[in-house]
């Protein structure tokens, strides 16, 4: 059993391992010589919303968007949401969430005793659940999208 | 300190203990650091973009390609554990699960048709170690849905290992590193499959990954009773368990053996994780939690 164990974690360590002897992501000091890669990023351009040939990258004539970050709001159950969407070449580079309040506290920790609950400050916990989808920050995205977009 | 950004169609949340010994710039740094091995893990590995490597690769049939390790680590871990549960774990899904609606790119709103054969398992796909090449026998779409999210949290633990505690929590899918402010290993919370707020179960992880595999959240859009994980070949969901939770020494494992013993069921779910020396935390469709690896 142990020995069967063995394998899978050697299969994780030699994948992380060989990410990093191949050089293609670096330790830092070797980060600040190298330069960016320059295909991390998700391509805006619209064609339309179907695609059915994989292999063939579309050029823009002009560009659709401006380069730069941008905010956009929206809501979802809990709240607002705001995130900032960076954008170049009318690619998303980074979409980092600047306010967002998917939180579980203490009090919602199921067949805790009241009295505890009341005694805890509300502390953020890290929680393991099925992965949940990014729509609710789909408006935001396209709230600030059409900020950023060429009129 | 603690960033959030998106990835992969989920929020991709990193916070450190930064301790005394680093400057806030540093720390940023770091974070910034794990946060791209989440975008190159995506670029390698994403089925909703036809630029990434892997749909590139996807294109070329009965050719052999180099790939990226961002690529051929998590597909060769999806490959054995293919082989290790006789194809109910099947990377090969993905047309399928096109098919089932899980079409759409979380950040554009593009959806993707792409071309496949009728049938297709993981015994179409052939990976050669010694040049690090892949090679396809029939045209097919790839889903790496169950290892590459654990592989970049492998990935982004790895460059935040020299803080005093961090977690990198990707959706639910996380690893817990060091100690939490307060000096105690990490306590996380399992997600009550039922009701969204709650936390069903809690647990204390030092070093370790924690992965669940639910039918709770992502459900298809256009077939009934079916969810994002199914049988490949009956490609019927099974309903034994409603929540998978495994803990493992890395989130790669944890992430693939959470996403096997949900396909695999009762029985042979709970030994597929004991096997491997694993512990989890199952909850059944009932929500009874059965504990396995001495939990």
């Amino acid at each position: 059993m142990a020995k069967m164990n063995k394998k899978w974690v050697i299969l994780c360590s030699t994948a992380v391992a060989a990410v990093y002897a191949a050089g293609y992501f670096t330790t830092e000091t070797q980060a600040s010589i190298q330069q960016q890669p320059q295909h991390t990023q998700i391509n805006i351009q619209s064609n339309g919303g179907q695609s059915n040939d994989t292999s063939i990258n579309k050029s823009p004539t002009s560009s659709l968007y401006q380069d730069g970050t941008y905010t956009g709001m929206g809501r979802n159950r809990r709240g607002s949401i705001q995130v900032a969407v960076t954008i170049k070449n009318d690619k998303i580079t980074d979409v980092e969430i600047s306010d967002f309040a998917m939180h579980y506290s203490e009090s919602d920790v199921v067949g805790m005793p009241e009295e505890v609950i009341q005694n805890q400050s509300a502390k953020v916990m890290n929680v393991s659940g099925a992965t949940y989808s990014t729509q609710a920050f789909e408006d935001a995205v396209l709230d600030a999208l059409s900020q950023a977009q060429n009129a | 300190m603690k960033k959030t950004k998106l990835y992969m169609d989920t929020v991709v949340d990193i916070q450190v203990v930064t301790g005394k010994w680093k400057s806030k710039d540093e720390a940023e740094a770091k974070i910034n650091r794990a946060f791209e091995a989440f975008q190159r893990v995506e670029q390698a590995c994403s089925r909703f973009s036809p630029e990434s490597e892997l749909m590139v690769a996807c294109s070329q049939i009965e050719t052999s390609i180099q790939v990226s390790p961002f690529l051929f680590e998590p597909l060769k871990f999806a490959l054995e554990m293919a082989k290790w549960t006789n194809g109910v774990f099947d990377p090969t899904v993905g047309k399928a699960m096109e098919d089932h609606g899980f079409n759409r790119h979380y950040l554009t709103g593009q959806s993707i048709e792409s071309p496949s054969a009728d049938s297709v398992t993981y015994r179409d796909i052939v990976l050669n170690q010694e040049d690090r090449t892949l090679y396809l026998r029939k045209p097919m779409v790839i889903d790496l849905g169950a290892v590459a999210k654990g592989f970049a949290i492998d990935l982004a633990a790895n460059e935040l290992k020299e803080f005093d505690g961090f977690v990198v929590n990707a959706g639910g899918d996380l690893f817990a590193g060091g100690l939490d402010e307060r000096g105690n290993p990490w306590e996380i919370g399992i997600q009550h499959p039922g009701r969204r707020e709650q936390i069903i179960h809690t647990i204390r992880i030092p070093n370790e990954a924690i992965c669940t595999s639910g039918s709770y959240e992502r459900k298809s859009a256009i077939m009934p009773g079916m969810h994002h994980l199914f049988h490949p070949i009956t490609r019927i969901s099974p309903n034994d368990w409603i929540s998978c939770s495994v803990i493992a020494p890395f989130a790669m494992m944890a992430d693939a053996f959470s996403t096997a013993s949900f396909l695999l069921g009762t029985e042979s779910g709970k030994m597929l994780i004991e096997q491997a020396d694993l512990r989890g935390i199952l909850i059944t469709s009932g929500l009874q939690i059965v504990r396995v690896g001495g939990i």
